[in-house]
């Protein structure tokens, strides 16, 4: 098990992961991106208000950064129309 | 043994009660730290003591086999544990646990049951009490479909900070993520909006209430009413 952390890309900087949390590889760090970014998008639909962020850094303990998810990308498979 | 009197309990429902009815639960109470994680009420076991607070915050927790989990309800020096066995259960299907610390009096169930039998207002007030909290996982379970996750996460601080003495509640986002069954971006997300309104400062693993009343308007009339309903029926609360 690593640590990962998942801070997000927001307009003007970065909401940061204080705890990060642990999980067996970048594969399963990413899963948890994606279905924690479903649920941001689905809260800003449920609201109307704009998501704050726009992707997931995942980094590992030294900050460096592992992978970027944008949000859009966490769509389910034929979700959206997308070109 | 010497027992506390009851001039000196701070639980809501020791201090409330007559003093028969205190006279029939005083001698039987043993005092007890609560340290935080401490398992009270384990599912599926049975009850052995109930756990009258007199600070720190217990959390009741339902969860699936596959460690789904999410928390039916919270109580504090207002309330009790293990108040199933006040109802003819010997067991139940939920986990209680201390989420924050504190200390308070933990009684056999034997002895509760018999202190309920030898005063009955002792009984009613017990019972009151499971009334109020069954408003509160009414409240719970409308909240935890109506409500967006920062308007959930307001009223959750509303009823900690109930439950807390000061403005300041330790506790981890992803603490925070278990209580209210949502990812742990989504708490995060949540409290830096909430703090970016001004009701709230967070900082690492610790949130300071800053307006209690713009967060109880926030939470949009989720908050409140199981709350008046313990000051209508029972004593002072908060």
């Amino acid at each position: 098990m690593s640590r990962f952390y998942l801070h997000q890309q927001i307009a003007n900087g970065i909401i940061e992961d204080p705890d990060g949390t642990e999980a067996v590889d970048l594969t399963a760090a990413k899963h948890e991106a994606i279905l924690a970014a479903r649920q941001l998008l689905a809260n800003a639909i449920l609201t109307g208000m704009p998501p704050l962020g726009t992707a997931f850094q995942i980094t590992d303990e030294a900050g460096e950064v592992l992978l970027t998810l944008a949000f859009i990308d966490a769509l389910p498979p034929g979700f959206i129309a997308t070109d | 043994m010497p027992h506390p009197t009851q001039s000196f309990v701070r639980n809501g429902l020791l201090s409330v009660i007559d003093a028969a009815a205190y006279a029939a639960i005083g001698p039987h109470l043993e005092p007890v730290d609560l340290p935080k994680g401490t398992v009270l009420i384990e599912a599926g076991k049975p009850f052995t003591h109930a756990h009258f607070f007199n600070s720190g915050i217990g959390s009741i927790v339902v969860s699936t086999e596959d460690s789904r989990r999410v928390e039916a309800g919270i109580f504090g020096r207002e309330g009790l544990s293990g108040f199933g066995c006040l109802l003819g259960a010997d067991q139940c299907p939920q986990t209680t646990l201390v989420q924050v610390e504190g200390e308070g009096y933990r009684v056999s169930i034997g002895a509760l049951r018999n202190a309920c039998q030898q005063s009955n207002s002792l009984h009613d007030t017990l019972l009151r009490y499971v009334h109020v909290f069954i408003s509160q996982t009414s409240y719970t379970a409308l909240s935890n479909v109506n409500q967006s996750v920062e308007g959930r996460l307001a009223r959750w601080l509303l009823m900690c900070h109930d439950r807390v003495t000061g403005d300041d509640i330790a506790l981890t986002h992803e603490f925070l993520s278990i209580m209210l069954a949502v990812q742990r971006p989504s708490v995060t997300t949540a409290l830096h909006m909430i703090e970016g309104y001004g009701f709230i400062k967070a900082r690492r693993g610790h949130i300071t209430i800053v307006d209690r009343d713009a967060l109880i308007d926030f939470a949009d009339g989720m908050y409140g009413t199981p709350e008046a309903e313990y000051r209508r029926l029972i004593g002072p609360f908060g």
